[in-house]
C-alpha cells in the first residue's frame, strides 16, 4: 500500500478500442484518475458503455491500457504479486459449469499455493459465510443465479483478499437474492476489506457505499461522499389528506411550492415562514396534514442530475 | 545427413535459441519456480474438465467398436488379417486421435475467452503463459489418456485374434506388439506437436478459423514428401514460398511408421529419434510463441 493510505490508484487512464472499421478508435475509458482509500467502499456508477467494466478489467490485467497507469498496493497492475491480495467477482458467475462449488473453491484455492488442509478449511469457512453448505457438491450448472453468484464471491474471497473487486454482484438476481448479496458486501467491509465496486443498482450502492464516482463516456465526471454528492437537502414534501381540488389549487399558488399531486404537496428552497403558511392553507381549505419531510436527494437523484447536465 | 537435414537443424537450433533468450527477458527466469505448479494446476483442472465430458468416452467406445469389427471380416490369410487388424487400428489411432486434437485443443483457449471462465484465474496470481502450458499440457494427458486406452484396445484384440502372426513364436516379449506400441506411441508424438500448432493458433484466432487452420496442417504435415517433390519441380516466388510452407508446417509424416509396422518391415531408429528432436524442438518454439502471443491478447 501507498504511505498515503491509497490501495488502489489510476492516472490518466486511457483504453482505446481499434479495429479496422474504427481507425481512429472509440474511446472507453478517457483520462481516468481514480483513488480508492484503505478500508473503504468505492463505487464507480454510469450507464451502459460508460466504461466501467473495461477500467476492472484494466486493473485485472485481462486488457491493457492504451495510455496511463494503474497501480494497486503501490505496484504496477502488470506485477503478478499484485494479484495475491486482490478478490475478482466478474459480472456474472464464470466458472467452470462441471465442477460442483466445492471443487471449483478447491481449484482457485490451489492457485494460490494452498496446501490441502488449509484449502480444506478455507472451503468450509467460505462455503459458510456465502451459505452454500448444504449445497457444497451441487454442480455449478445445476445451482440457481443466486447460488452461483455466491459461488463467484466465495471464490473472489478465497485468498482473503485486501481489495475486492465487485462487478455488478446484484446483477440478475431476484430482489431476496440482492438483499443476500447486500448483506454479505456489508459483512466483508465491516471485516476492513477495501472494495470496489460497479453496479447498476443504486440504491444498493447507495447502502454500501463510501464514495462514489459517476462514469459517463469513460469520463469520471464526478465523485465524493454521497452526502457531498447530494448537496442540501432543498426539497419539502408534505403529505396531506382530504384536500380538495380547489384546495389544492390555492395551495399551488403559494410562494415556494413547486407542485401539489396525489395528496402530495412538495415546495423547493422554501423558508420557514413559506413552510407554516402553505400549511395554513391546507388547513383552511379542509385537507388534514399527515407528515412533513425534508427528505435527502437519493444517489438515483444525483446520478439523473450529474448525467443530464453532462448531456447538456 | 543430408546438407539439407544439416541447415534445417541448424535453423531450428538457432530459433529455439532466440526463442528462449526472448522469453527469459519477457517473462522472467524467477518466474519459472512459481510456473510449474501453476501449469500443473491448470493442467490437472484441463483433465478434469475433458474426463466429464462423453464425448471422450463415446469416441474410445467408437474406435474399439471398429477395431473389433475388423475381426469379423472375411477370411484372409493369417499374415494378411494381422496387416489389417495393425494398419487399419493403427490408422483409427492416429484419425481419431488427431481430430480429438484439434477438437480438444482448438476449443481449450478461444471457449475460456468465450464463456469468460479465464476471468477469475488471470484475477489470480497465473501468469499467461502458465495458462498457455497448463492448456497444452492438460490435453496432451487427456489426448495421452486416450491413445494409451486406443492402443490398449488394439492389442487386446491382436492378442485374442486367432489370426495373429508372431515373428518370434514363444518369445515372452512380442516385437511385434511392441513395434504396434512403438507406432501408436510415435502417432502420439505427431499428436503433440499438432497441438501445440494448434494452440499456437487459437491463441490469436477464433474456434473456427483454428479448426479450418489445424485441418489445413494435418494435410499438409501428412504430405511432407509430395510437398518435397513440389519444392524441386518449381522456381522463383512459389519455390521460396514451398519451402516456408515446408519449414513451418509440423512434419507428421515423420511420425508415421504404420506401414512399416503393419508389413513386419524394420524400422529406422535414426528416423524416429530424428523426428522425436525435430518435433519437440518445434513444439517449444510454437509454445514460446504461442506465450508471447497470449501474453498481449486482450481478454
Amino acid at each position: 500500500m501507498q504511505s498515503n493510505g491509497i490501495v488502489l490508484q489510476t492516472e490518466g487512464l486511457t483504453k482505446i478500442y481499434r479495429s479496422v472499421l474504427t481507425p481512429v478508435g472509440v474511446k472507453a475509458v478517457d483520462d481516468l484518475n481514480l483513488a480508492v482509500r484503505e478500508g473503504e467502499t468505492y463505487s464507480i456508477v454510469g450507464p451502459n458503455g460508460s466504461g466501467k467494466t473495461t477500467t476492472l478489467k484494466i486493473l485485472l490485467g485481462l486488457i491493457s491500457p492504451s495510455t496511463g497507469t494503474a497501480s494497486i498496493f503501490g505496484k504496477s497492475i502488470a506485477d503478478i504479486s499484485v494479484r495475491e491480495r486482490i478478490g475478482f467477482l466478474p459480472e456474472d458467475a464464470y466458472l467452470y459449469d462441471c465442477f460442483s462449488g466445492e471443487e471449483l473453491l478447491d481449484f482457485y484455492a490451489k492457485l494460490f499455493g494452498y496446501s490441502t488442509r488449509k484449502r480444506r478449511e478455507v472451503i468450509d469457512e467460505l462455503l459458510s459465510l456465502v451459505g452454500m453448505q448444504a449445497n457444497r457438491r451441487v454442480p455449478f450448472r445445476e445451482c440457481s443465479k443466486g447460488m452461483r453468484q455466491r459461488l463467484a464471491l466465495a471464490q473472489a474471497l478465497v485468498n482473503d483478499p485486501d481489495l475486492l473487486i465487485l462487478d455488478e454482484p446484484t446483477s440478475g438476481l431476484d430482489p431476496a437474492g440482492r438483499h443476500q448479496m447486500t448483506r454479505l458486501i456489508l459483512e466483508l467491509k465491516r471485516r476492513g476489506k477495501t472494495i470496489l465496486l460497479c453496479s447498476h443498482f443504486l440504491a444498493e450502492v447507495e447502502e454500501v457505499c463510501d464514495r462514489v464516482g459517476i462514469l459517463y463516456t469513460g469520463r469520471l465526471v464526478t465523485e465524493g461522499a454521497l452526502s457531498e454528492l447530494a448537496g442540501e437537502a432543498t426539497q419539502i414534501v408534505i403529505t396531506t389528506t382530504g384536500l380538495t381540488e380547489t384546495g389544492a389549487e390555492r395551495v399551488s399558488q403559494q410562494a415556494g411550492v413547486m407542485n401539489v399531486e396525489d395528496n402530495l404537496v412538495r415546495m423547493s428552497n422554501a423558508d420557514t415562514a413559506q413552510l407554516w403558511s402553505v400549511l395554513d392553507s391546507i388547513r383552511q381549505t379542509g385537507g388534514e396534514i399527515l407528515e412533513v419531510t425534508r427528505p435527502r436527494p437519493t444517489l438515483q437523484d444525483v446520478f439523473v442530475r450529474t448525467i443530464g447536465e453532462v448531456r447538456e | 545427413m543430408s546438407p539439407f537435414a544439416g541447415r534445417l537443424i541448424l535453423i531450428i537450433a538457432l530459433a529455439m535459441a532466440a526463442g528462449v533468450i526472448v522469453m527469459l527477458r519477457r517473462l522472467w527466469l524467477p518466474a519459472a519456480a512459481h510456473a510449474v505448479p501453476s501449469i500443473w494446476r491448470i493442467a490437472s483442472i484441463t483433465v478434469s474438465e475433458a474426463r466429464r465430458r462423453r464425448v471422450l468416452q463415446a469416441v474410445i467406445a467408437l474406435v474399439a467398436l471398429i477395431m473389433i469389427s475388423m475381426l469379423f471380416v472375411a477370411y484372409l490369410s493369417p499374415a494378411e488379417q494381422s496387416r489389417m487388424l495393425i494398419s487399419g487400428g493403427l490408422s483409427a489411432i492416429t484419425v481419431f486421435g488427431i481430430l480429438l486434437s484439434i477438437f480438444v485443443a482448438a476449443f481449450l483457449i478461444p471457449q475460456e475467452i468465450q464463456n469468460r471462465t479465464i476471468y477469475p484465474i488471470l484475477a489470480k496470481p497465473v501468469r499467461r503463459f502458465e495458462f498457455v502450458l497448463g492448456k497444452y499440457l492438460g490435453a496432451l494427458i487427456v489426448l495421452g489418456l486416450m491413445v494409451a486406452v486406443m492402443t490398449g484396445v488394439l492389442v487386446l484384440i491382436l492378442l485374442i485374434s486367432d489370426h495373429y502372426v508372431q515373428d518370434q513364436p514363444g518369445s515372452v516379449f512380442d516385437p511385434n506388439l511392441a513395434k504396434v506400441v512403438f507406432a501408436a506411441a510415435m502417432s502420439y508424438c505427431a499428436l503433440a506437436v499438432l497441438t501445440a500448432l494448434i494452440i499456437l493458433i487459437s491463441t490469436i484466432g477464433s474456434t473456427t478459423m483454428t479448426i479450418i487452420s489445424a485441418f489445413i496442417a494435418w494435410a499438409l504435415g501428412s504430405l511432407q514428401s509430395t510437398f518435397l517433390d513440389s519444392i524441386q519441380q518449381t522456381t522463383g516466388f512459389a519455390h521460396l514460398v514451398l519451402i516456408l510452407f515446408y519449414n513451418v508446417v509440423p512434419k507428421l509424416e515423420n511420425f508415421d511408421f504404420r506401414h512399416e509396422v503393419a508389413n513386419f518391415m524394420p524400422i529406422s531408429v535414426v528416423g524416429a529419434w530424428q523426428a522425436v528432436l525435430h518435433g519437440a524442438g518445434y513444439i517449444l518454439v510454437v509454445l514460446i510463441l504461442a506465450s508471447l502471443f497470449f501474453n498481449d491478447r486482450q481478454v
